[in-house]
């Protein structure tokens, strides 16, 4: 019986070992992202500003946070937000975009925040929009 | 002239007399009745074989008389839900013998016996995990000529367009990785590139049984051993031997949509199969074939496929227990897959010519081997897998690809005393991919597994076991992780089992999830490089009854199970970079996007029944499942449905024969798929890739009901004519979507065994 109860122990050591959790998920880029609440510098698009009234990037104008569950607000825009490719992307997912944006992460420090993607250019197919966004650390 | 026929027919009729009298003077008899071992009752309709090409069946009373040469002879007697039994009788001549035989019925259901959950032989009812077993008749009895057809139909797993998932462990994710792994004699068997199953080199032709574990297997199996394994176990010959062949063709009749006919001439399926296994003194020696002709349902979508496989086995005289052999499967496929449609109005089941792409594919294995082993105290085996494959696009060349790989293990059992027994093993994997579609890549894969059983107290079984696992592509490494699974079996009553077990998975990204880069169509597809392992666990509890009455013999199986996974792979539509040339595109890319909780119930139950003359069974099962995202920051569900999983699916079958007569009827029902990609749903991108799928989907996705239905007439013990209908009620159902499933068709089969 003794026995018993030992390989018992044994085992419930190495199920509570098995299921501890995983190395902490909460990367360096992950606390500098979601740390601060970020406000947009420049929206350009081709390398022209592009966050004026009508524009294509008006609606990322203003404040941008990045919140620790995953979810964010984006200027006007709410959803939510991952990181991919080994944090060098990050995607943001909101209702009001027809599918995920992957923005390349160019820069991210304490106080700034440089990503950039592109979009497709439905009136010329192979000359998609160029887009760079910039903020700062409020 | 007349005078000379006179004296022919004369000496003809003294001849034939004097040897007729000669017969009747040597021949024996051999007499008697086959009756049940239990309860003495006879058995009518038994069948004995008493010659390569001779047999006869037993009355209505089980008795039986054979008249037979002097001599010895194998007498074999058969019946369904029994062992075979098997005389050997010395007749002398004018003797007469009475024989009367005694059969046991098979194995109770819940004492089959298994390898696959702990690598070692287990009777079903000590195992700690879900294990579904099926018999190779099955697949002949349905006329199944491809594994993934079988598979489909089982209680708990489905597969969508080659990709299995068991109890919602998948998704749908373009033919690239696997959550399960399937094996062949318990050696992987998966494509390393795609890293997909590769089921048309499954050697169908001569199998013993497929062992089906629902649950994560990666402690013992490796990476894509995540969400369960599928083992195809070949058959070991005997000294008797057996050949066995059939040829069957098959038509597909209308679908219930008639504007979706684009055929003028019938669409067929032709395949036919041979295999022989014979034990020749000290050497099995088996040998299969398979040849399919399919000029398809869809336009642009038919396949051609031969396969060949050969068993050797010697068992060494010198050293007990010592056997080595070889083993080889290969094949020639030739086949255009349907990707996308032309459209859901009148081109559903024609394939959109822009993804029409002809595929020549070649692929073989090698398995040499040696085994040593000590009944009940240890056992050592070395095997590996030598695999190649050759994968031709003559029209698109860029998708061209040749693999290699190399599978290496050692395994060892020790029953260390006291109902405790250690396994422990090593494996190793070399695979090289030389492709312009993939790139070219080099892969290794190495691990160390052990593993402890203990009987501790009666009745009172705990396994318990751990992996390190290594993985490396083209030099780049890995971290060693540690994988862990724990189990519990508890006899509660006399054929009353509970059962509870913890495992983790683990699979690392495939080669095309990592690197594919090309263009289906309107489809673009990019490469993920920085794709990092899935990794999760899965848990259940469980219950299994037997069922042993005078008339039924069974099991019934319950089972709840809750299992989380993370980082899970899918590919997701939105615009990429090209990593070459850095421009952005829009279209697919593997990520690790989806965090998947699964909570959920199975049923499944098997029963064999004998009434008057009729042998039936009926088996089945029912699975309701919960899929649901997470979100792995706040470990929250997120109330999300996982992509291409459904609530609900059950299948009842129900088998009977009677004497020469056999018919079997197959239901399934499945509920609706919770959840797709978005890009099928989003109004920017649904038209561009499947016309009209959207309207098509919101009216259609609503589950579907299906029936098979069999039956078989054995002209002769040996031979059998057998009929399948498949999908009966002519069901119009979708898989992934665009891929409309088969609608009714009928084939027919003629087979033996000799």
């Amino acid at each position: 019986m003794n026995r018993f109860i030992m390989i018992l122990l044994a085992f419930l050591a190495l199920l509570v070992f098995a299921c501890s959790d995983d190395e902490d998920d909460r990367s360096e880029r992950f606390k500098l992202l979601t740390g601060v609440t970020w406000t947009s510098d420049s929206l350009l698009v081709n390398g022209s500003d592009a966050s004026g009234p009508g524009q294509m990037l008006e609606n990322f104008k203003g404040e941008a946070r990045f919140r620790e569950d995953g979810t964010g607000t984006f200027g006007a825009y709410s959803g939510t937000w991952s990181f991919a490719a080994n944090e060098t992307e990050i995607i943001i997912l909101t209702d009001s975009l027809m599918f995920p944006l992957t923005t390349k992460i160019a820069e991210l420090t304490a106080s700034s925040l440089k990503v950039t993607t592109s979009f497709p250019n439905f009136e010329l197919p192979e000359q998609p929009f160029s887009l760079r966004m910039t903020f700062k650390a409020k | 002239m007349r005078r000379l026929a006179a004296v022919f027919l004369v000496l003809f009729f003294l001849v034939s007399a004097c040897a007729t009298m000669g017969l009747a003077q040597q021949s024996g008899r051999v007499y008697g009745t086959v009756l049940d071992r239990q309860d003495k009752q006879p058995l009518p309709g038994a069948t004995i074989l008493f010659a390569r090409e001779r047999g006869i069946v037993t009355a209505q009373d089980g008795t039986y008389q054979l008249n037979l040469e002097p001599g010895n002879h194998t007498i074999t007697f058969r019946y369904v839900g029994y062992r075979p039994a098997v005389h050997q009788v010395q007749l002398g001549a004018n003797e007469t013998l009475r024989l009367d035989v005694m059969m046991d019925p098979e194995a109770t259901e819940i004492d089959q016996v298994v390898v696959s959950a702990s690598r070692f032989e287990q009777r079903l009812s000590e195992l700690t995990v879900s294990v579904s077993l099926i018999r190779p008749e099955a697949l002949s009895s349905a006329h199944i000529g491809d594994p993934k057809e079988l598979m489909n139909k089982l209680s708990g797993v489905e597969v969508l367009d080659g990709q299995a998932s068991i109890r919602g462990g998948s998704g749908y994710s373009y033919g690239a990785g696997s959550r399960v792994l399937v094996l062949v004699d318990g050696l992987p068997l998966i494509s390393p590139d795609a890293g997909g199953i590769r089921w048309r080199s499954l050697p169908l032709e001569n199998l013993s049984q497929i062992e089906v574990i629902k649950g994560a297997s990666s402690v013992l199996y490796g990476s894509s051993a995540l969400n369960g394994i599928i083992n195809f176990r070949t058959a070991s010959a005997t000294e008797m031997g057996e050949s066995k062949f059939f040829v069957e063709t098959g038509m597909f009749g209308k679908p219930r949509q008639k504007d979706w006919v684009w055929w003028e001439s019938p669409r067929m399926q032709t395949s036919a199969s041979f295999s022989h296994l014979k034990k020749y003194r000290n050497t099995e020696v088996g040998i299969g074939s398979f040849a399919f002709i399919d000029n398809g349902y869809r336009r642009l979508n038919d396949e051609r496929l031969g396969r060949l496989n050969l068993r050797l086995r010697h068992h060494d005289q010198q050293i007990d227990g010592l056997s080595y052999g070889l083993n080889f499967n290969g094949g020639i496929n030739h086949k255009r897959d349907f990707i996308l449609w032309e459209d859901a109005w009148q081109g559903a089941l024609k394939q959109d010519e822009s993804t029409e792409a002809e595929l020549h594919a070649g692929f073989f294995y090698l398995d040499p081997f040696v085994s040593l082993v000590r009944d009940g105290r240890f056992s050592h085996d070395l095997r590996m897998r030598m695999q190649a494959s050759q994968n031709r696009f003559p029209v698109t060349t860029n998708n061209n690809s040749d693999t290699r790989s190399l599978f290496t293990e050692y395994q060892t059992w020790y029953a260390v005393g006291d109902g405790v027994s250690l396994s422990a093993g090593l494996m190793y994997y070399l695979s090289q991919i030389r492709s312009a579609f993939y790139g070219d890549h080099d892969g290794r894969n190495a691990a160390v597994y052990a593993q402890a059983e203990a009987d501790l107290l009666q009745g009172f079984k705990l396994v318990g076991g751990v992996r390190f696992e290594h993985s490396a592509l083209d030099g780049v490494s890995d971290k060693v992780v540690p994988l862990f699974r724990f189990g519990l079996n508890y006899q509660a009553g006399e054929i009353t089992f509970l059962r509870a077990s913890f495992g983790q998975g683990y699979r690392f990204p495939s080669v095309a999830e990592k690197f594919a880069s090309t263009t289906l169509g309107a489809v673009r597809i990019f490469p993920s490089p920085d794709l990092i392992p899935e990794k999760g666990w899965n848990s259940e509890i469980g219950i299994k009854q037997g069922i042993l009455t005078s008339n039924w013999n069974g099991l019934v199986d319950l089972a709840l199970f809750y299992g989380q996974n993370k980082d899970l792979i899918e590919y997701v539509f939105g615009v990429y970079s090209d990593p070459h040339t850095g421009a952005f595109d829009m279209g697919f890319r593997a990520r690790n996007i989806e965090y998947s909780r699964v909570s959920g119930a199975e049923i499944e139950f098997r029963l064999i029944n004998t009434y008057g003359r009729f042998n039936n069974s009926i088996s089945g099962g029912y699975v309701y499942m919960y899929p649901v995202e997470f979100n792995p920051l706040t470990n929250k569900n997120t109330g999300v449905f996982l992509k291409f999983r459904r609530h609900h699916s059950a299948r009842l079958g129900l088998a009977s024969a009677m004497g020469a007569f056999e018919a079997g009827l197959d239901l399934f029902v499945r509920s609706r798929i919770l959840n797709i990609d978005d890009v099928f749903l989003n109004p920017l991108t649904r038209e561009t890739i499947l016309p009209g799928f959207y309207d098509y989907w919101q009216e259609n996705n609503t589950g579907h009901f299906l029936a098979d239905l069999t039956l078989g007439y054995n002209i002769h013990p040996r031979y059998k004519v057998s009929l399948a209908v498949k999908n009966l009620t002519n069901a119009e159902y979708m898989g992934r979507p665009g891929d409309i499933q088969p609608h009714r068709n009928v084939s027919i089969r003629f087979s033996g065994s000799f």
